[in-house]
């Protein structure tokens, strides 16, 4: 059959396929097993990863005349501007490196302590570099992609931060990229300390008029939470590394009939680069550790 | 009895032209999601549609359900949510393909309206059941919009159709 011709031949009269009925209902079929089996079973995970592997390319494409407009623009940016975010990042790197020089008095000093008191020391978490490739084209949920996937060694459940904090949490590993949900997402859970109380907490994404924010989950009204709080990790969870910082508490509502105190807190990572860094769970990292430490020992033991 | 659809005589579609038409909205649609407005029209389910519409052999719920897996890879969303409506949409545009180039532009436009309003519906409704929020009223602007687009896709994807064919040796005229 000629590809021109179709529509000058007769329709096909004695076969002409399954019934639209029959088509609807075995395609619907298909999709809601499909999304079932991506729900409940994970089963669809190898069709996804051909799919993104294919999709990149594609994505990368129509991705580039936003990006020329954007290079375009910030071509065009004033000068005025430009030695202003100069002068800022100057002023920065002055007080960091004040305090940077402190780090490693600080460093040595917790180290002979934890010696001094038999704490196992601080494990150093391994990280790699990732750039941000895009948000993710779903207005129901708030995550970035990033350039670094499973070929790279990027592990599902990693956390991300950049200069101002944590970013959130990598949930979907595909080969070659990376979709992190943001901890704004009210689906993204982190367990923080209070770095002024040092009371621990979990946190929900939320959205607080419009704004995205973390909320605070389960502190008691009568708690002693102030605005200006900053909130760090606490490393009690296996994931995180103790003591990034994630977010300063904003808003406070105490109410009567409520005995929760609704609480949320601005998160503080900037977002406004490109580069994040993907770190190791710490859970992984110590489980390393200790399989390393007893095949040492079986081989010293002999 | 095809003049009577005050429709000229139309030349046969090209397949390419289909396949062409299909792409290009795809792409179109990719690059619209990526400013993750929540009014912003699906333009890949307009063009299965009006090719579910008017050249129902060629563009079926076949294509219609591998379109749907590659945006639902594209969205990041549920494996099957972006299928499932645009097969329910290419159905219901099989079951009307008879009946509604009968009707003049804006008499379509009002039967089409609620067809684009139930793939919304069904995708809102599977993110509702997955544990997702509401992500907020503009999203009911999608399907109107959709509906105004109707008219420009008349116009653009049966532009090749309308033109004078050309003439060879066969065909002198």
């Amino acid at each position: 059959m000629a590809l021109e011709s179709l529509d000058r031949s007769p329709p096909p009269f004695f076969r002409v396929g399954f019934a639209p009925l029959t088509k609807l209902v075995f395609f619907s079929a298909l999709s809601l097993l499909l999304m079932f089996g991506d729900m409940q079973l994970q089963f669809t995970k190898p069709l996804r990863a051909a799919l993104s592997t294919l999709i990149l390319p594609v994505q990368w494409l129509v991705l580039q005349p936003g990006q020329a407009l954007n290079f375009v623009g910030k071509h065009f940016q004033s000068l005025e501007q430009a030695q202003e975010n100069l002068k800022a990042a100057e002023i920065k790197t002055l007080e960091l490196s004040a305090r940077s020089q402190q780090v490693e008095q600080l460093k040595f000093e917790n180290q002979t302590l934890r010696q001094l008191m038999g704490l196992s020391s601080n494990i150093s978490t391994p990280s790699q570099a990732a750039e941000i490739l895009f948000d993710v084209p779903d207005p129901y949920n708030q995550r970035l992609v990033l350039n670094k996937g499973q070929v790279d060694g990027v592990v599902l459940g990693s956390p991300v931060i950049d200069a101002g904090g944590v970013i959130g949490q990598i949930t979907r590993l595909l080969p070659m990229t990376a979709e992190v949900t943001l901890l704004t997402d009210h689906q993204q859970s982190i367990p923080v300390l209070n770095s002024r109380t040092g009371s621990r907490n979990i946190t929900n994404g939320d959205m607080l008029e419009g704004v995205p924010m973390i909320e605070l989950k389960f502190v008691p009204a009568s708690a002693d939470v102030k605005e200006g709080d900053l909130l760090i990790t606490s490393g009690i969870d296996g994931v995180y590394p103790a003591g990034l910082q994630v977010a300063r508490i904003s808003h406070i509502e105490r109410r009567v009939d409520i005995s929760f105190a609704r609480i949320h807190a601005k998160p503080l990572a900037e977002l406004q680069g490109r580069h994040v860094l993907i770190l190791q769970p710490t859970g992984a990292i110590a489980a390393s550790a200790a399989s390393a430490a007893s095949a040492s020992t079986k081989g010293k033991a002999p | 009895m095809i003049m009577d659809r005050r429709e000229a005589l139309l030349l046969p579609v090209s397949p390419w032209f289909i396949a062409g038409s299909l792409i290009c909205a795809l792409l179109l649609s990719m690059l619209l999601s990526f400013s993750q407005a929540l009014w912003m029209p699906d333009v890949l389910a307009v063009c299965i549609f009006f090719w579910g519409i008017h050249q129902p052999r060629r563009v079926g719920m076949a294509i219609a359900f591998v379109l749907g897996l590659w945006m639902d890879v594209q969205h990041s969303s549920l494996f099957g949510q972006h299928a499932l409506s645009y097969v329910v949409l290419s159905y219901f545009a099989f079951s009307l393909h008879r009946r509604l180039l009968w009707f003049p532009i804006k008499e379509q436009m009002l039967q089409i309206a609620p067809f684009f309003i139930l793939a919304e519906a069904i995708g809102l409704l599977i993110r509702l059941s997955t544990g997702n929020d509401f992500p907020g009223w503009p999203m009911l602007l999608a399907p109107f919009l959709e509906t105004l687009l109707w008219p420009v896709a008349n116009f653009i994807l049966l532009a090749p159709q309308r033109r004078a064919h050309d003439p060879d040796a066969n065909r002198p005229i």
